[in-house]
């Protein structure tokens, strides 16, 4: 086991210039693709939420801090409910749209791909 | 003697103590090193789901940020919010590639990315910068609650957490902490669920608490004897419930959201809970269920500091608990209202929940820089060709040392709010491996170079922003420094690389390996 450590260890891999870096192989870019694409859909969309909540509240003050049910201003309910509620929403999207994606490259390729551990030294 | 061991606060907490241990004991062979330091990569989904939460909810969550809430009204429900984004984001980019990429430590994925001893000698020093960080808040939580229920010293409460912490990781180790830190979160969520049914049930509803709090104005009577001044607290309703109190400007308040957002991916000991998934799959569900736990979590939290101030204001509270709101600060929120009520069983169960969230965090913690110093130091640059089992016994040396260190760090924070010291340590977090796990998982143009010297910057510059901000101008001085420092993180990382341009001539081979797809069996 310890001499899966050793085994990887600072391999003397090298380095190259970055323009002279062959290009990704294809399936590893387009899953690349796939993923960064609906993270930074959800991850902008998500900090739109995040800062209009700021910029309301500094902005349109009078609005924000208008009462909505008893005590509780807009701003209240957007920032201690459904804030809170939004940051599972979110989450839940990308990992049923990752499950989606993973279903359709197993499709394509049966069901070959093995269960990746990765550099598993352990 | 056995009065006093019957009461409900001293027998909740012996049950915790005693599972803790038990758990311990239970799990205690740890005959490798992946057994050690990331539990034999054995824990699914709910089991991992539940530690990640446990580990992410700690003492700043369970006690400081009802406690902000409490004392900032407005300006600490967007504190809470801010602390809740970053699982999400964690979630999104690094939780699955992370685990596809599969080590030990944190600065196993940077010394691997670039096969770099340099590499790996940065991120320790910033493993342990951020650890310290995070660590003192969570001492002072724990000798706070010590001092107030059990009447001991602060010191002996810091003196005997480090101990309860090099028993619990330095036995148990990572299979130990993990079991422990999913049954403490649930502990917790008791807790929090229970409090808020009796608030419920006693009338205290939201609209109604948040109503009432907004209309007082003036005095609060009988705090007179508890305050400093001798004079009795006063109170402006409106202005608790208005924002620009705390972050007075709105770029203060925007540099406090970039930094707690983006704190969460940088931080060591919730970045190693993915490797202990058996799969990326597992890991990314992991990631769910923690988020879900703590969106319910930080919800309760505004909740109940918003209940404490209207128990606070309506005088009702026992002249014990009044006492505990004006002298206590606002960490000791959660444990008074519970006692108003609740009284003393919930309170018992409040005390154990506290000791939970900070046992939870602090052992994620002792792990995540026990490996630093073990893994990545010793094991690295003292003696290679070290061997499982001793590898796996200066990992229990290091906790002692951790304890020591960690120990005296807590003396020097005495004074401080948890909330706050806490979100310094997400600031430095995000300026520093954020942008190395973004930038290392899904861009090939990330150097060795770059990598060095976006975490040796970024720790620098958040260091500097953080103690030396009264040397700045004005409009440079944040209460939590990421609007300067994150940009600064990334811009480091990118300039460098972009100089340097000697990426490893694997690279691509690393990306297909974090990036591959995997079985859906998984």
């Amino acid at each position: 086991m310890a001499a899966e450590f050793t085994e990887y260890e600072y391999v003397a891999a090298g380095t190259v210039d970055v323009s002279q870096l062959e290009p990704l192989d294809r399936e590893t870019a387009r899953i690349m693709k796939d993923e960064m694409s609906t993270g930074s859909k959800l991850t902008i969309f998500y900090y739109a939420f995040i800062f209009m909540i700021p910029i309301l509240n500094w902005h349109a003050s009078g609005f924000m801090f208008s009462r909505m049910w008893g005590g509780m201003t807009y701003t209240w309910f957007i920032t201690g409910i459904v804030a809170m509620g939004m940051a599972f929403t979110i989450a839940y999207v990308h990992t049923s749209l990752y499950e989606k994606r993973l279903h359709k490259y197993q499709g394509g390729t049966g069901a070959s791909s093995a269960h990746s551990e990765g550099r598993n030294i352990g | 003697m056995l009065q006093t061991l019957l009461e409900p606060k001293m027998l909740l907490t012996i049950i915790l103590m005693s599972t803790i241990v038990y758990i311990t004991y239970l799990t205690k062979k740890s005959s490798t090193a992946s057994d050690y330091f990331v539990g034999g990569r054995s824990f699914g989904w709910f089991t991992n789901g539940s530690a990640i939460g446990g580990d992410y909810l700690s003492a700043a969550t369970f006690l400081g940020i009802a406690g902000l809430t409490f004392q900032l009204g407005y300006d600490g429900a967007y504190y809470a919010f801010c602390f809740s984004i970053g699982l999400t984001l964690l979630a999104i980019f690094v939780a699955g590639p992370l685990r596809r990429f599969g080590a030990y430590t944190v600065a196993d994925f940077l010394a691997y990315r670039f096969h770099s001893k340099r590499a790996r000698l940065a991120a320790v020093a910033v493993v342990l910068a951020i650890s310290g960080f995070y660590a003192a808040p969570q001492l002072l939580g724990a000798a706070q609650i010590l001092s107030m229920f059990f009447g001991t010293t602060y010191e002996f409460g810091i003196i005997f957490t480090c101990t309860v912490m090099v028993f619990y990781v330095g036995v148990g180790g990572m299979k130990g902490t993990t079991i422990n830190q999913a049954l403490e979160l649930w502990i917790r969520l008791g807790a929090f669920v229970l409090m808020a049914a009796a608030a419920v049930y006693g009338g205290l509803h939201y609209d109604r608490i948040l109503a009432s709090i907004n209309e007082f104005q003036g005095s609060i009577t009988g705090t007179a004897q508890f305050a400093k001044d001798g004079k009795d607290v006063a109170f402006d309703g409106a202005s608790w419930t208005g924002t620009g109190h705390y972050f007075p400007t709105f770029w203060q308040t925007i540099s406090m959201t970039i930094g707690l957002s983006l704190g969460t991916i940088g931080l060591p000991h919730i970045l190693l809970r993915f490797y202990t998934n058996p799969s990326a799959k597992a890991a990314r569900k992991s990631a769910l269920m923690a988020i879900g736990i703590a969106s319910v979590f930080f919800f309760f939290a505004v909740y109940l500091g918003a209940v404490g101030r209207a128990v606070f204001l309506s005088g009702s509270a026992s002249p014990e608990v009044m006492k505990d709101l004006v002298a206590g600060g606002n960490n000791m929120v959660i444990p008074s209202t519970a006692q108003a009520l609740g009284g003393e069983w919930l309170l018992g169960l409040v005390i154990a929940g506290a000791f939970a969230a900070i046992f939870s965090n602090l052992s994620g913690l002792f792990i995540a820089s026990s490996g630093a110093l073990a893994h990545d130091l010793y094991a690295t640059f003292m003696r290679k060709n070290i061997t499982e089992r001793e590898r796996v016994i200066a990992g229990k040396v290091a906790i002692v040392i951790l304890a020591f260190l960690y120990g005296a760090l807590g003396l020097m924070v005495k004074t401080a709010s948890i909330g706050h010291l806490v979100a310094l340590a997400f600031t430095v977090a995000a300026s520093t491996f954020t942008p190395i796990f973004i930038l290392g998982i899904w861009w090939r143009g990330m150097t060795e170079k770059g990598a060095i010297a976006g975490l040796v910057i970024g720790l620098a510059v958040s260091m500097f922003m953080i103690f030396g901000s009264s040397m700045l101008p004005a409009f440079l001085q944040f209460k939590v420094p990421g609007l300067i420092t994150v940009p600064v993180g990334f811009l480091s990382v990118y300039i460098v690389s972009k100089l340097d341009r000697k990426v490893p001539a694997d690279v691509n081979e690393f990306m297909r390996r974090v990036h591959s797809k995997e079985s859906e069996a998984a």
